[in-house]
């Protein structure tokens, strides 16, 4: 296992230091001095603060540094054109070359980069104090432009001036240190500590310098400590709510950490700032995850307003146009960034990563090429390409990209434990089938070849006829018995709220045996990524994510009776309240989901559309809907093409379409039955279950104090009516699966086996229901729906021997010896402690379905471990006597 | 061709040794002894199952194995208990006086086996079970083994935490068995109750020879205790160690095949007379012949299977059907000669 570099999480000695108290408890009294309207900054009090500092005279001793801290606090909240004219005044001064400084920083901010070079310039040439921030700033300019002789020397310098005169920096010159430092360390990965060491240097000497804490918080999160980013971005903003940049950091750190509120912080900051050019690009790559381009362009453009020539705004604004598919603004924007800088990896990794967030992994990693052609040093062009030739099934050359990615970068953790995991492939099978290669864990691979191969192309087949479009073979299909691997191999982190993904031709699950997946029905999970495996090929990946994931359920539920989302009291209830996403909406409910439950939900929602698509306009409309996506239409002109509405007019037909569906449960859940005093008894409970025998509420709120009071007949009574009510429910603490348990109780086997029937039929992942109901089955004698129960429970848990028992002798007693066969090979395959005696059986089903050859040498081997084996003895003499079974 | 041929010569080489092997697994069914030690409980419902696996353990060695009962000794918690097996509380000196017995009566050639039941504790040397009193270390069991020094010995500590029993009692020709890899894998233990089974109940017997072998009782139990952990999406917090050849490697998976469990699967607990168990010496001529026959041809399949790696599938395929279908063939004889159908 590669040892990564650990950042540093606490090295600071005064990070954690707030502003002295007796400077923050003077902030609830007016401003009286500079250095209070410098603190009255820091807190985010921009308004009192900037009066005051306008107010202050000429003749005032700190005249000239009010107007530096001015024309940073103008900026600070978007005020550029008073930052300029009190930047301009300041400079034209008596001891002007003081203001350039700021000068120059603006000019940058708002674009102007000749004008901000100038300044830089004279504040060095004139000497001013903070000359060594304007030699940072010149430097910074010059790698901007894609120099890279000038600014080597240039930040080489700081390191010179730190070891030289650390003890008489002040704390913004020891921030020019830290941030050459960073800059530094993109050749040189141990010179990021030494960036945390003068940032943290800087904040001992001005705890008042939020600008250092910022940046430093920053730097946490670009070396991927989530930890340690919150820590320093939360105590500033304890400091300053208000702060642009901590704002729009802390945003990323939620994002980074995968936690929600990111766009509260976006909001606040934007409100500080309305300009701020960081805080507008994420939320154009927000909109760019929501695939609502037009948006995330809109967002880059006014990033641009405000600072024209700012790289990343160019970049965003390219990557927006470029997964639109607006290839003449593409070209408009990539031609106005590499003017700036010919040689900006930076821009290719941008599109890059854009690419790969929309699924269009083949171009990210030719963005990714481009952005290594124009910097081989830029490291996270290494990685994107490698994770996405990992995505597009291209193992060793992902890893090759990924080691020299690490090697420049030891602190990426998603690389790290990418390339820890593929260190792990040697202990993977490989095995093909006509259109897929399979990669198993050793230990479970030939069990779950059996069942994958047929499973897969099966669905090959289906999708192929039904999308008319061929996958480009072999799909490669990755089963990870460790879900924190699977995690890993998915997003580069374990903690992935998924079981399967699908890259395109590359898919990859969580085994069945996965345990901190839980139950899961395994094979309508890979059913599921195999249906995103052509609905993203046959649009050349341009299908919207909630649509490719809407027909991936709606092809469950084409499949099999029971797979896929289902319907439920939570789902019917979030319609109801309106908290269901409108269809002109969805790609929401799927990536910023506002209730925990929405997620799920949207699933299932996608699949009602789908259905809906082909009650309305027949099943070739779905194929309709792929060729328009194909052909680079937008979601509202694709569906106006195929259904004739606007997307406005779908959301009203969908709105539609559920009253019609599901009309009486909607009515019976809306139904407020009575209400409930505390204290009531299970009399009570019945007697108001009764009197509104249509309110499923009023049901099933009887149901337990019924149970519990041992009146199971009138529990039974409620709980029939409630099922009545919505019959097609039957997940946890369901009617059906309540009335099951009550009518075992009582013996009722054929009613018992009616609910179990709907348990297994609306809940994909109940094994024990199935296990239970074959059971009963096999004794009435219902082979068929033995075996279709089994089947089921197959999906969920292919590992315990004594269902491929039951499930080999149920297809022996049918006489399907091919079948028959089938779990005889499982059960050898789970490696029993007696294999000898699953040898045998293999070896006597083979002989029953006539494969003397497979027989002869399965019994052979029955034989090798227990020579003595008398039956099996036996079967060998009489294949070789030639004797007839 | 020539490969068939290299394959024989080569099979010859070892065919000697492996027939002597064979034939000495048969001369060595002679009596064995057996002591039982359940320890301490501390909660009634482990003293239960403490209580129970003795007792199941005990009536199976009796009834199933023929072991006869006065080389039996099974101790438990209790000062009595209603079963003809129980000789009292396993207090160190109990077992002591045991353990003198079993040495005074036990011959030249005959089978001692210890075996541990209920909670362990301690490292290293001051690993120990938990008894009535004092508790027996593995220093007292170092010592009282030692004294068996013409007979052959399985230490079996199926209780929790007894991992470091095996490197201290580990030894050529001793079959040391703990449920536990180290003296820190200290959870409620399973691999008792399934060890107990695998003598209780047909489920172990994998090589179909009609017993079971301590190897076959351990690999079974392992694997069961496995499972339960797996059903139950558990952490395995439990790995039982097998030792045979004093090498204390690869004590996990003894395969029986080379190096850990060649002696483990040549050591069963039957009398001789009990079912399953080889024909005793004295007995019908023309069936010993035969039962000699058979042993020489298992010893060939012995040697085949050694040779497996150096031989091409197809033909260690068809060397293995003609020594299998022989040897199919000499059962049915014998099966036949013994009025079985």
């Amino acid at each position: 296992m590669r040892q990564s570099l650990r950042f540093p999480t606490v090295v600071l000695l005064v990070t954690g230091a707030l502003l002295p108290s007796r400077l923050l408890s003077q902030q609830r009294q007016a401003i009286e001095s500079f250095s209070e309207a410098r603190i009255a900054i820091a807190m985010g009090k921009y308004a009192e603060a900037t009066a005051y500092l306008e107010r202050l005279p000429r003749t005032d001793s700190t005249w000239m540094d009010a107007q530096v801290e001015l024309v940073r606090a103008f900026a600070l909240i978007s005020k550029y054109d008073d930052a300029e004219r009190v930047a301009r005044q300041a400079v034209a001064a008596p001891n002007g070359k003081e203001a350039l400084t700021a000068l120059g920083e603006l000019m940058r901010t708002r674009g102007r980069l000749a004008a901000a070079d100038s300044a830089f310039a004279r504040a060095v040439a004139e000497h001013a104090s903070d000359s060594l921030m304007a030699s940072l700033n010149l430097a910074l300019l010059a790698k901007a432009r894609g120099d890279k002789a000038v600014p080597a020397r240039g930040l080489d310098h700081f390191i010179d001036v730190y070891n030289s005169a650390a003890g008489s920096l002040t704390s913004r010159e020891m921030m020019a240190v830290a941030i050459a430092c960073r800059e530094l360390g993109e050749t040189n990965a141990e010179l990021f500590k030494d960036a945390l060491k003068a940032f943290d240097r800087a904040i001992t000497l001005d705890p008042a310098n939020i600008d250092a804490r910022v940046a430093l918080g920053e730097l946490f999160l670009e070396k991927y400590n989530g930890a340690e980013a919150q820590r320093t971005l939360d105590e500033v903003l304890q400091i300053n709510a208000s702060h642009p940049g901590a704002l729009v950091a802390a945003a990323r750190r939620l994002v980074f950490d995968g936690q929600p509120g990111a766009d509260s912080l976006l909001a606040t900051a934007l409100a500080v700032s309305p300009e701020f050019v960081p805080a507008r690009l994420m939320m154009a790559r927000g909109s760019m995850d929501l695939e609502r381009y037009a948006d995330a362009a809109r967002d880059a453009e006014r990033a641009l307003k405000a600072n024209p020539s700012d790289a990343g705004a160019l970049a965003t604004l390219a990557a927006a146009r470029f997964v639109g598919g607006d290839q003449r603004a593409y070209a408009d924007a990539r031609a106005r960034a590499l003017a700036l800088n010919a040689h900006d990896a930076g821009f290719f990794v941008t599109l890059a990563e854009a690419a790969g967030r929309v699924r269009r992994y083949a171009i990210a990693a030719d963005f990714a090429r481009q952005a290594i052609a124009a910097d081989s040093a830029n490291w996270k062009a290494h990685s994107v390409l490698g994770m996405n030739l990992l995505r597009l099934g291209k193992i060793a050359d992902g890893r090759q990209s990924l080691e020299v990615a690490f090697k420049g970068d030891p602190f990426d953790v998603w690389v790290k434990n990418t390339l820890d995991l593929l260190d792990t492939f040697k202990n993977y099978d490989e095995s093909t089938s006509e259109h897929a290669v399979f990669m198993i864990e050793k230990q479970e691979s030939a069990l779950l070849t059996i069942y994958l191969k047929d499973l897969a192309e099966k669905a090959y087949a289906k999708f192929q006829q039904r999308y008319q479009y061929a996958a480009p073979p072999p799909v490669r299909i990755e089963v990870y018995r460790s879900h924190a691997d699977f995690s890993v191999r998915t997003v580069g982190l374990s903690g992935l709220g998924a079981l399967g993904v699908s890259f395109g031709t590359t898919l990859a699950f969580d085994s069945p045996a996965a345990k901190d997946a839980g139950p899961f029905n395994w094979a309508s999970t890979v059913w599921h990524e195999l249906a995103h495996t052509f609905t993203l090929g046959s649009t050349d990946h341009r299908i919207p994510r909630w649509l490719s994931e809407g027909l991936s359920v709606w092809e469950e539920h084409q499949a099999r009776a029971g797979w896929g989302a289902s319907v439920s009291p939570g789902f019917l209830e979030a319609y109801r309240a309106g908290k269901l996403v409108p269809i002109s909406r969805m790609n929401d409910g799927f990536m910023r989901p506002t209730y925990p439950e929405q997620i799920g939900y949207s699933y299932y929602q996608g699949s009602l559309v789908c259905d809906l698509i082909v009650k309305d306009w027949g099943e070739k409309a779905i194929t309709g809907l792929l060729a328009e996506y194909r052909g680079g239409r937008t979601t509202d002109e694709a569906f106006q093409k195929v259904t004739g509405m606007d997307m406005k007019a779908f959301d009203r037909r969908f709105d539609a379409y559920m009253k019609e569906r599901f009309g009486p449960v909607l009515e019976a859940l809306a139904l407020p039955g009575p209400e409930y005093p505390a204290g009531m008894g299970a009399a009570q409970f019945l007697a108001r279950a009764d009197s509104f025998p249509a309110s499923y509420r009023a049901q099933v709120m009887a149901a337990t104090p019924l149970v519990r009071a041992r009146m199971h007949d009138e529990a039974v009574r409620v709980l029939e009516r409630a099922h009545a009510l919505f019959p097609a429910f039957g997940g946890d603490d369901s009617p059906a699966s309540n009335l099951a348990v009550l009518y075992r109780a009582k013996g009722d086997t054929a009613k018992e086996i009616a609910m179990l029937k709907v348990l297994t039929l609306s809940d994909e992942s109940n094994y024990a229901a199935n296990m239970h109901l074959a059971s009963l089955l096999i004794v009435r004698g219902d082979t068929a729906g033995a075996l279709e129960a089994s089947e089921r429970a197959l999906f969920i848990n292919p590992f315990a021997p004594e269902l491929h028992v039951v499930l080999a002798r149920l297809y022996e007693a049918r006489g399907d010896q091919a079948m028959r066969v089938r779990e005889r090979e499982a059960l050898v395959a789970l490696d029993p402690v007696d294999k000898s005696e699953a040898l045998y059986e293999l070896a006597v089903a083979y002989r029953a379905a006539g494969d003397l050859v497979k027989a002869k040498r399965a019994v052979l081997r029955a034989l090798e471990d227990a020579p003595n084996f008398e039956r099996a003895q036996d079967l060998l003499l009489a294949i070789v006597d030639g004797r007839k079974p | 061709m020539s490969d068939r041929g290299a394959g024989r010569r080569l099979l010859s080489s070892v065919f000697a040794a492996l027939v002597a092997a064979a034939c000495f697994t048969a001369s060595a069914q002679a009596q064995t002894h057996v002591l039982i030690a359940s320890g301490l409980g501390g909660e009634p419902r482990f003293s239960q199952r403490f209580r129970a696996l003795g007792a199941d353990l005990a009536s199976a060695l009796q009834r199933k194995y023929r072991i006869a009962a006065p080389n039996i000794g099974w101790f438990g918690e209790d000062s009595t208990f209603a079963d003809s097996h129980y000789r009292g509380r396993s207090t160190r000196d109990a077992l002591e006086k045991e353990i003198a017995a079993m040495r005074a009566r036990a011959k030249a050639g005959e089978q001692i086996v210890v075996i541990f039941i209920g909670h362990g504790a301690g490292q290293e040397g001051e690993s120990r079970v938990s008894l009535p009193g004092p508790d027996v270390t593995v220093g007292d069991v170092q010592r009282w083994m030692a004294g068996f020094t013409e007979q052959r010995v399985a230490v079996v500590n199926l209780t929790s935490g007894s991992g470091d029993f095996l490197p201290i009692l580990a030894a050529p020709g001793r079959v040391v068995i703990t449920a536990t890899k180290t003296a820190f894998e200290r959870n409620e233990s399973r691999f008792a109750e399934f060890f107990v089974k695998a003598y209780t109940a047909d489920v172990a017997d994998v090589d179909k020879d009609g017993r079971v072998s301590l190897l076959e009782a351990f690999r079974y139990a392992a694997r069961e205790t496995k499972r339960v952990y797996d059903d139950a999406t558990k952490l395995q917090t439990e790995h039982a160690q097998l030792d045979d050849n004093g090498t204390k490697q690869n004590t996990a998976e003894p395969t029986g095949r080379d190096g850990q469990g060649l002696l483990a699967r040549r050591f069963f607990f039957e009398a001789p007379g009990a079912p399953g168990a080889p024909i005793a010496a004295g007995g019908d001529q023309g069936i010993a012949a035969l039962y000699h026959e058979r042993f020489a041809l298992e010893g060939r399949i012995d040697s085949l299977r050694a040779l497996k790696p150096k031989l091409t599938p197809a033909l260690y395929d068809a060397e293995l059907e003609i020594v299998l279908v022989s040897l199919a063939r000499k059962s049915r004889e014998i099966r036949k000669a013994e009025g079985r159908p």
